[in-house]
């Protein structure tokens, strides 16, 4: 029995071993994600200030309905899902002519993702500059005989101001995640449509297309949930949310309300909401791209 | 592809517009940064003459970006080692171990993958306040490591996936542990993946402005990328300090893309194309 000691407590630690391993990435991801997302729904139910920690039951969502900044970031985020297809349609168009070997290819792939590395305070303090009232845009303009344009100042404009600097930031990423489908797709077929003299449209239309199905949709996904997700930082630094709440996302108004308002339940009820969205959203784009690409 | 020579050529001209389009801002900025205060409101467009370095010291010193800068790297790099250690961890055993409730826990790991910050920011921030956590520095590591770790666990387990399992029974059978296995083999097999994450985990957390927000409110605890929009207020009517800071916050990223770059598309396809 001495003998078999120390092995028998030898072959319990390497049993053990996978789970020792695990542990602490798993209590970290349970901890700090999966329960706080549990917590947050729970929480939306409840009041703020002197209700703290009573159950309200739907009040928040049926405040959230009537608040019109909360509708404004929810308009915004059907704006989004118009602009999404070209969102992706630029990125696609640029890896395919950069994959069809455009004079400079190589150049165009690092320089065309660079701003993507960029810290979006950065991204939005440069465009405050750039985006001046007589900065180097105004001028351009003004060169070509167009009035000066109020880019962050007119409620008109400012939303549309704000996703084509996130675009300009972000297309690189779309990119080269179609780049890296490119170089999966099979080169007899594109042969095959040279052959049979398919032009290039055509080309574009009946082989790449359907070729990279799996990647358009990833680039679909992909690039909602960073519209819908990584815009705070330009929010914040480009508008904060003006003029005239126009440019409100639902992710400016969660922290708008929780930091700011002092109303953490009323923000758990908008991130909720953010949540379905976002879910409901990337369920539609996956079913209709299914489809899409089933028709072919 | 009849007319595709033609089309290529047509569309060099557009592409060549467009990276002009993305160049041109931060050699605006940086020419900005440049000039003094004169020059600015005279023409802010002619090339600055030479290099000043008195915008870039006042923004360093005066503006305080220097502490900002190195609160920024301690976070950063205090997550980055952690999520690459614990993300390797669970990575090799994931990818490489037998055990019962592995396919589970991967499975909880993806699901945190998809839970964006936004949706439990109200809530983790009351955990964190509840921990005693917030405005520390192990708090905000924490939360840097806890929205970085399951895109880690998930690219280290998919690199170990590609590692042929013989390896591992063979340094088992030379009699390693598995912990043996984890340090001598599959640590040092994991360091082009490790690179490539690591990087991503350092320009997220470097260049994160609302967890930094959310967890660190006092002022003497800001990251750069808040120091940064604190120079907007400070430096309002002095445009070229204001852009030297930018500048400050620009550099390093703009280097490690100069030197990584394969690297960072590495990892962000790797996600694209494994999944």
């Amino acid at each position: 029995m001495r003998i078999a000691g120390p092995s028998i407590r030898q072959a319990r630690a390497e049993r053990l071993a996978p789970y020792v391993l695990v542990a602490p990435a798993v209590l970290i991801i349970v901890a700090l994600r999966l329960w706080p997302l549990a917590l947050g729904v729970n929480f939306s139910f409840t009041g703020d200030g002197e209700l703290n920690g009573t159950p309200v039951g739907p009040a928040n969502y049926l405040e959230l309905t009537g608040d019109p900044l909360f509708r404004i970031a929810l308009r915004n985020v059907g704006l989004l899902v118009l602009l999404l297809p070209l969102a992706v349609a630029i990125p696609g168009l640029l890896a395919t002519f950069i994959y069809l070997r455009v004079p400079g290819h190589r150049v165009y792939r690092s320089v065309y993702f660079f701003p993507a590395v960029l810290s979006p305070v950065i991204v939005g303090a440069i465009f405050n500059l750039m985006l001046g009232y007589d900065g180097p845009l105004n001028s351009l303009l003004g060169a070509m005989g167009a009035g000066p344009v109020d880019w962050l100042g007119d409620p008109g404009i400012a939303m549309f101001t704000v996703v084509g600097v996130h675009v300009w930031a972000t297309f690189g990423m779309a990119l080269v995640v179609f780049l890296a489908g490119f170089s999966t797709l099979d080169a007899s077929l594109l042969d095959a449509a040279r052959v049979d003299g398919a032009s290039l449209g055509r080309t574009i239309w009946h082989v790449i297309i359907p070729s990279l199905t799996r990647t358009i949709q990833f680039v679909f996904v992909t690039t909602m949930i960073g519209m819908l997700t990584s815009m705070f930082g330009l929010l914040f630094v480009m508008t904060s949310g003006g003029p005239e709440g126009s440019t409100y996302l639902p992710e400016y108004y969660i922290w708008h309300q929780q930091g700011q308002m002092n109303r953490p339940a009323l923000a758990s009820a908008a991130s909720t909401v953010l949540f379905v969205v976002m879910l409901v959203v990337g369920l539609l784009q996956i079913t209709l791209l299914r489809r899409a690409g089933r028709q072919d | 592809m009849p007319g595709a020579r033609l089309a290529r050529w047509a569309a060099a001209v557009p592409m060549a517009g467009l990276a002009l389009a993305t160049i041109y801002p931060l050699v605006f900025t940086a020419n900005v940064a440049m000039k003094t205060r004169r020059d600015y409101i005279l023409d802010r467009f002619s090339p600055a003459g030479s290099l000043r370095w008195d915008n870039l010291a006042e923004a360093w010193t005066g503006a305080g970006m220097a502490r900002y800068f190195v609160n920024s790297f301690v976070v950063v790099a205090c997550a980055v080692a952690l999520l690459l250690l614990l993300g390797s961890m669970a990575g090799f055993a994931l990818a490489r171990l037998r055990f019962r409730g592995s396919s589970v826990i991967f499975l909880g790991c993806l699901a945190g993958l998809f839970i964006p910050f936004q949706v439990i920011m109200v809530p983790l921030t009351r955990v964190m306040a509840d921990s005693g956590l917030i405005d520390t520095y192990p708090g905000l590591i924490l939360a840097y490591v806890a929205q970085y770790l399951p895109f880690t666990v998930f690219l280290m387990t998919s690199h170990y996936r590609t590692i042929p399992a013989e390896i591992v029974d063979a340094a088992r059978i030379d009699g390693n542990t598995v912990y043996g296995v984890y340090r001598r083999i599959m640590l040092p097999l994991g360091v082009p993946a490790l690179l490539s994450v690591g990087i991503l985990d350092a320009l997220f957390c470097w260049n994160d402005v609302l967890i930094a927000l959310l967890m660190m409110p006092s002022p003497e605890h800001r990251t750069l990328m808040i120091g940064v929009n604190a120079l907007r207020g400070q430096y309002s009517d002095d445009i070229p300090t204001f852009a030297s800071g930018v500048l400050i916050a620009a550099v390093p990223v703009l280097m490690i893309y100069l030197f990584l770059q394969r690297q960072i598309t590495d990892g962000v396809t790797a996600g694209s194309t494994k999944g």
